[in-house]
């Protein structure tokens, strides 16, 4: 169940638009902050707000990489995997990364910290590789650095 | 030299060493069906089989190609879901698609093989079987069952020879019961 | 010259004296060097199919939005550096287009290698094998050979079940999103989106769970490959060793065709085909799924006679002879017919009835109480004027619908409305008391008190007549009446579609009255009217036509005398008058208003004779049971709604020792004849709409019935003659008005009618839609349901005066607050029980359990 603030806050975010199914990604993510992720029965409550049909707010949740489908770590790292990136070793990275948190591509550590995720572009090309760590953008990454970044989160 | 051939009966010697030559040679005549049985090469195209996979599975998919190339259309087969009783059992076929009913028309088979090429999981193979014949017009339908039977020789095994064999008589018809062990060249 | 746009393509504009002109912009465009002269702003896959070349196409499918996703249409076109997908393009004057030169042929090879690299080859498995487009499509233009040497994209092992009927395999998917757009545009279920992205997009429902939609398997019709498969037809057979044939569907009176796919005396699937019949290609789940009545085990394959109290299984000869002895000795007889037989039979059964025996109590159909009512429906709908085609009164630009939730009662109704409705500039105006699919289409939707339609009709005749518009009693605001009326107003052509839910009122005679005279105004005013009716059984209009009425002879000829509807014979019954009733089909114990008065009536008759193809609740209270055939074992021919003509074919022989109905009435009444079409010969001479209309020539398409020129029924003293004579006086005391909900004794209105799975009860014979829908609910509005404390799903008691059930309750939002609705459909909760005759619209107390 969402919060009444939640539903206050997509409400709000409705009236932004013309019409209220173009609200959709904006209520996605007002109500991922709240749970963190995005829940079935948040999904359904935000499509009867905006009066569109539950699969329909699903294809918009399942095609973007920012909103999370499970429970995501007190950190979650989403290192982009498009083609700047990928040149640039974004695989790389993403094995580097796997290895030093120990958890898999599209996992979470047992611990709850850690999730790595692969996602699509973040929009920082010039600076590739580049990862986001939660709401912070880390670039030009090298593996000396990420070990520097992840000895800071710990 | 005509006179010489005369005197020494040449000619007649060379027909007698012939006669001699197969007195003392491998007997030809098969005993065909009480002692011998000729095994067909593997290219054979005898009563049909069903095959399973080494786990023991039905390779038959019951896509129904086999019936629908077949020119006499002798081949029935009706498919089913193979739906597993709890989620141990072990599936009976290599899809969850199989034959409820398979069924070969004997009489109208004309042993082409069409239905072994158009098999796309080689389950139905033209056998080396080819005592077809019975007592009754029953036997003239093999059914799953009886395709799904292990024959006497193995695809595998290679053919082209003359084997001892057994014959056996009963109510069903009658069957040559080939001894692979024991194969003998007829030539 | 005005520029408002008032339709759609030819493009017609309204100058600025408010003459309306016609306009067409024409193109002539070259294909593969031949000319042609097409609209502008068609397609070039259109016009190139105009001119003969075939272009092959995944993601097409006409009615639905344009996509152009899955690139097999690609065409060259000259000036053009790449090729473009000529579904999404329109022609331009003078363009040069080629769709087969080697440019074109090596993009389509490609775009097949492109599908096939992860597509499985599992089509020895795949249901769709052997009428698959994919498949079709690879052996005409694809390359033989694949250079991928990549694994296959790969979501599952197992096929996934999304529905009791529904079975997905994302692995065969080829994102095509026709399912989508299906379920999405003409469906309006919105049950199917896509869910992921790039190739690992998947079709399928919210989460991938569940699904909770219509069920109607469009989607799987529409599945150029085998990615969505029926799960009754799941492996049962491969489409080349199905009989097909093409007949009618047997539950609403929409007349969609579909095609029965048959193997071995086997009933397997149920189809439709590709831009055939009314409905293209859609159907609703009650016609694609409930097939499987028809060789159910409860069919009755042998006559059965009642000796000793008991019905016995007795032989034809017997069952035949003592019917017809019991029938020529009675001095009372009546009949009823259900409308879903064909018009030979219902025809041969009136005649039967009066030339025979001498009577005009025969009446189709059980459910609706009142004669006149009836009268009133076939006059304002002007049934004896002949068909009017369903796609003609849909490019109405308003669009009425009265008395119908539609959506329930005829599923394809409602598609075609809405798949029009898409059109922004057309109004769609729906009264109905619940909320139906069909609200989310609609420009205006009223939600009024259950048996108030003539408030609202008479207020809208007022309002356009600019006089007071009182809307007491019909929780109706009186602006939306006024806006109604507005739009009506502007609006050049009208179509009122009329259900059948006024016959089931006491005040529905003045409804239809109203419409009557609504149409009658409208069409003073100079604007273009059509009525028409949305009935619920197959051939009710049919039965019209052929005259199973009282009093009208085949064509609607008046018959010197009028004999007694269904009620007239239920109560001469009850009085003990009746010496026989000979019933075809019609369960009138279950479906008659009043099951208690029709079961104490029924019992007084003096010998019944019924006629079904299941032991119905009313024949089990037969003296003769005579076992007759399903729509799929018969010969025939149906009139829908429209009035269009269409002919049912046989795919099976009727089951055991069943007969064709048209056979037992042969022998009952010793008629000879021979087969449906010497009948159809007959009903030529008889039915002045049917003279023109050959019965070999009825093809899928079916033809619309002529007008019968017979004089106007029904206008017996409060005719229709002039609106000033018919005025309803809106200030009627009004005893419908609900009272506070919570405190009244029986505060809801109860409503009934089919659901959407169901179409009376034969389709509660059909396993596969009682999978859907197990058990009957009581559906009631969100506000209710809240004020209540009643979850979704809670078990609650509905109390009428005269019956209690014990009910699941749904909830549903939007619907009228006071209102209760419980379908008819379920032999367990005999909804009829409710209803006390002559009480009008039941009303009931809904409590926690």
């Amino acid at each position: 169940m969402l919060s009444n603030k939640t539903i206050e806050n997509i409400k709000k975010t409705i009236a932004k638009y013309p019409k209220k199914r173009s609200a959709s990604m904006d209520a996605l993510m007002i109500a991922q902050q709240e749970c963190g992720y995005l829940t079935e029965e948040a999904l359904r409550e935000i499509a009867s707000i905006l009066d569109i049909s539950t699969v329909q707010l699903n294809e918009i949740a399942a095609f973007y990489t920012m909103y999370n489908k499970k429970p995501v770590g007190k950190y979650h790292v989403q290192v982009c995997t498009n083609v700047s990136c990928s040149l640039l070793g974004a695989e790389h990275i993403v094995e580097v990364l796997s290895k030093k948190l120990g958890t898999k591509k599209g996992e979470t550590t047992p611990d709850n910290k850690f999730t790595l995720s692969e996602v699509e572009c973040l929009g920082s090309c010039g600076t590739a590789p580049m990862m986001q760590i939660n709401d912070d953008y880390y670039e030009n990454l090298t593996d000396a650095k990420i070990e520097e970044i992840l000895k800071g989160l710990k | 030299m005509n006179l010489l051939k005369k005197i020494f009966f040449i000619d007649f010697i060379k027909g007698l060493s012939l006669t001699f030559k197969y007195n003392v040679s491998r007997t030809i005549t098969m005993r065909y069906p009480d002692e011998e049985k000729w095994l067909p090469y593997q290219r054979f195209r005898g009563l049909h089989t069903l095959n399973r996979d080494s786990q023991g599975r039905e390779l038959c998919v019951a896509c129904e190609l086999c019936a629908k190339v077949c020119p006499t259309q002798c081949i029935t087969v009706i498919p089913m879901e193979d739906v597993g009783t709890d989620l141990k059992s072990v599936p009976r076929g290599i899809s969850d698609r199989i034959a409820k009913v398979y069924e070969i028309n004997l009489v109208r088979c004309l042993f082409c093989g069409f239905c072994e090429d158009a098999c796309p999981t080689t389950a139905i193979r033209m056998g080396r079987d080819y005592e077809l014949a019975c007592f009754t017009l029953d036997c003239a339908i093999a059914d799953k069952k009886k395709l799904l039977t292990p024959r006497d020789i193995p695809a595998e095994f290679e053919g082209g020879f003359v084997v001892k064999a057994k014959f056996i008589r009963n109510d069903e018809g009658i069957k040559v019961k080939p001894d692979l062990s024991k194969k003998k060249r007829w030539w | 010259m005005g520029n408002e746009f008032v339709g759609d393509k030819p493009r017609r504009y309204i100058t600025q004296n408010s003459e309306l002109i016609t306009i067409f912009i024409m193109a002539t465009v070259k294909i593969n060097g031949k000319e042609i002269t097409v609209e502008d702003g068609t397609l070039i896959l259109d016009a190139a199919r105009q001119a003969g070349f075939e272009i092959p196409t995944f993601c097409y499918q006409a009615r639905l939005s344009r996509l152009g996703s899955c690139r097999m249409c690609l065409v060259e076109i000259a000036g053009q550096k790449k090729l473009q997908p000529s579904c999404v393009t329109p022609v331009l004057h003078g363009m040069e287009i080629f769709t087969q030169n080697e440019t074109v042929k090596t993009a389509r090879a490609s775009m097949l290698e492109f599908l096939l690299a992860n597509h499985p080859l599992d089509c020895p498995t795949c249901d769709k094998g052997g009428e698959c487009e994919l498949q079709d499509l690879t052996f005409k233009y694809g390359p033989r050979q694949s250079p991928f040497a990549e694994r296959k994209r790969r979501f599952h092992e197992k096929d996934e079940i999304l529905s009791p009927v529904i079975v997905k395999n994302h692995n065969r998917c080829i994102h095509c999103e026709r399912c989508v757009r299906i379920c999405d545009e003409a469906v309006g279920a919105k049950a199917l989106g896509g869910i992921g992205r790039g190739a690992m997009l998947k079709e399928t429902s919210f989460l991938n769970k569940e699904l909770d939609c219509d069920h109607c398997g469009n989607c799987i019709e529409v599945c150029p490959v085998g990615s969505f498969m029926s799960l009754p037809y799941r492996y049962k057979s491969r489409p080349w060793d199905l009989v097909e044939t093409d007949t009618v569907c047997p539950f609403c009176a929409t007349g969609c065709q579909l095609t029965i796919g048959t193997r071995n005396g086997s009933v397997l699937r149920v189809r439709s085909k590709i831009e055939t019949g009314i409905n293209k290609e859609t159907l609703c789940a009650r016609g694609r799924f409930g097939y499987d009545f028809i060789q159910s085990e409860k069919r009755l394959t042998k006559p059965m006679a009642k000796k000793n109290g008991r019905l016995t299984e007795c032989s034809w000869e017997e069952a035949i002879s003592q019917a017809k002895n019991k029938l020529s000795s009675a001095k009372k007889i009546a009949g009823i017919a259900s409308a879903r037989l064909t018009n030979e039979e219902l025809y041969l059964f009136q005649k039967l009835m009066r030339n025979v025996f001498r009577t005009n109590n025969i009446d189709s159909g059980s459910r609706w109480t009142d004669k006149r009512t009836t009268d009133a429906l076939i006059n304002a709908c002007n049934l004896s004027e002949g068909g009017t085609s369903i796609f003609e009164a849909l490019k109405a630009d308003l669009i009425f619908i009265i008395g119908s939730s539609i959506s329930d009662e005829n599923p394809i109704t409602d598609y075609l409305i809405r798949t029009t409705a898409a059109d922004k500039r057309k109004n769609l105006i729906l009264a109905y008391p619940r909320r139906i699919k069909l609200d989310s289409s609609a420009t205006i939707s009223l939600k009024h008190t259950p048996g108030s339609e003539d408030i609202v009709i008479s207020g809208i005749l007022n309002a356009l007549q600019n006089q007071a518009v009182k809307t007491d009693g019909s929780q109706v605001s009186e602006s939306d009446i006024a806006t109604i009326a507005q739009r009506m107003k502007t609006a050049s052509t009208i179509s009122i579609f009329l259900g059948t839910d006024s016959l089931r009122f006491a005040n529905g005679k003045e409804m239809l009255l109203g419409i009557a005279n609504l149409a009658k105004a409208l069409k003073a005013s100079g604007k273009n009217i059509k009525v028409m009716p949305l009935l619920d059984r197959c051939n009710q209009r049919g039965a019209w036509d052929m005259g199973v009425h009282p009093s009208f002879l085949p064509g609607y000829k008046k018959t010197n005398s009028d004999g007694m509807d269904c009620t007239g014979i239920l109560e001469a019954s009850s009085k003990g008058e009746m010496d026989a009733i000979y019933i075809i089909g019609e369960d009138i114990v279950s479906m008659y208003p009043d099951a208690k008065f029709a079961k104490e009536a029924l019992s007084k008759a003096g010998f019944i004779i019924v006629q079904d193809m299941f032991l119905t609740e009313t024949a089990k209270m037969a003296d003769i049971v005579l076992p007759g055939a399903s729509y799929a074992e018969k010969e025939g021919t149906w009139t829908n709604q429209e009035g269009r003509l269409q002919r049912l074919r046989r795919a099976l022989q009727p089951i055991k020792a069943a007969r064709e109905d048209l056979s037992i009435l042969s022998s009952i009444g010793g008629f000879e004849y021979k087969s449906a079409r010497d009948v159809f010969e007959e009903i030529r001479k008889e039915a002045p709409g049917y003279q023109d209309i050959s019965f070999d020539s009825l093809n899928n398409t079916g033809v619309l019935v002529k007008g019968h020129g017979a004089e106007k029924q029904g206008s017996r003293g409060q005719g229709v003659k002039g609106s000033s004579e018919t005025k309803i006086n809106p200030s009627n005391p009004r005893t419908l008005e609900p009272s506070n909900p919570y405190l009244d004794d029986y505060p809801f209105l109860l409503i009934t009618g089919n659901h959407l799975f169901h179409s009376g009860r034969l389709s509660q014979k059909a396993d596969v839609l009682k999978r859907l829908l197990p058990e009957s609910f009581v559906e009631i509005s969100d506000k209710d349901a809240a004020a209540l404390g009643i979850k979704e799903g809670d078990r609650v008691i509905v109390k009428g005066k005269h019956h209690e059930a014990v009910l699941r309750v749904r909830v549903k939002q939007g619907s009228l607050k006071g209102t209760a609705f419980i379908p008819e459909n379920f032999e367990d909760v005999p909804v009829n029980c409710f209803f006390k005759k002559g009480e009008g619209i039941p009303r009931v107390k809904i409590s926690k359990q």
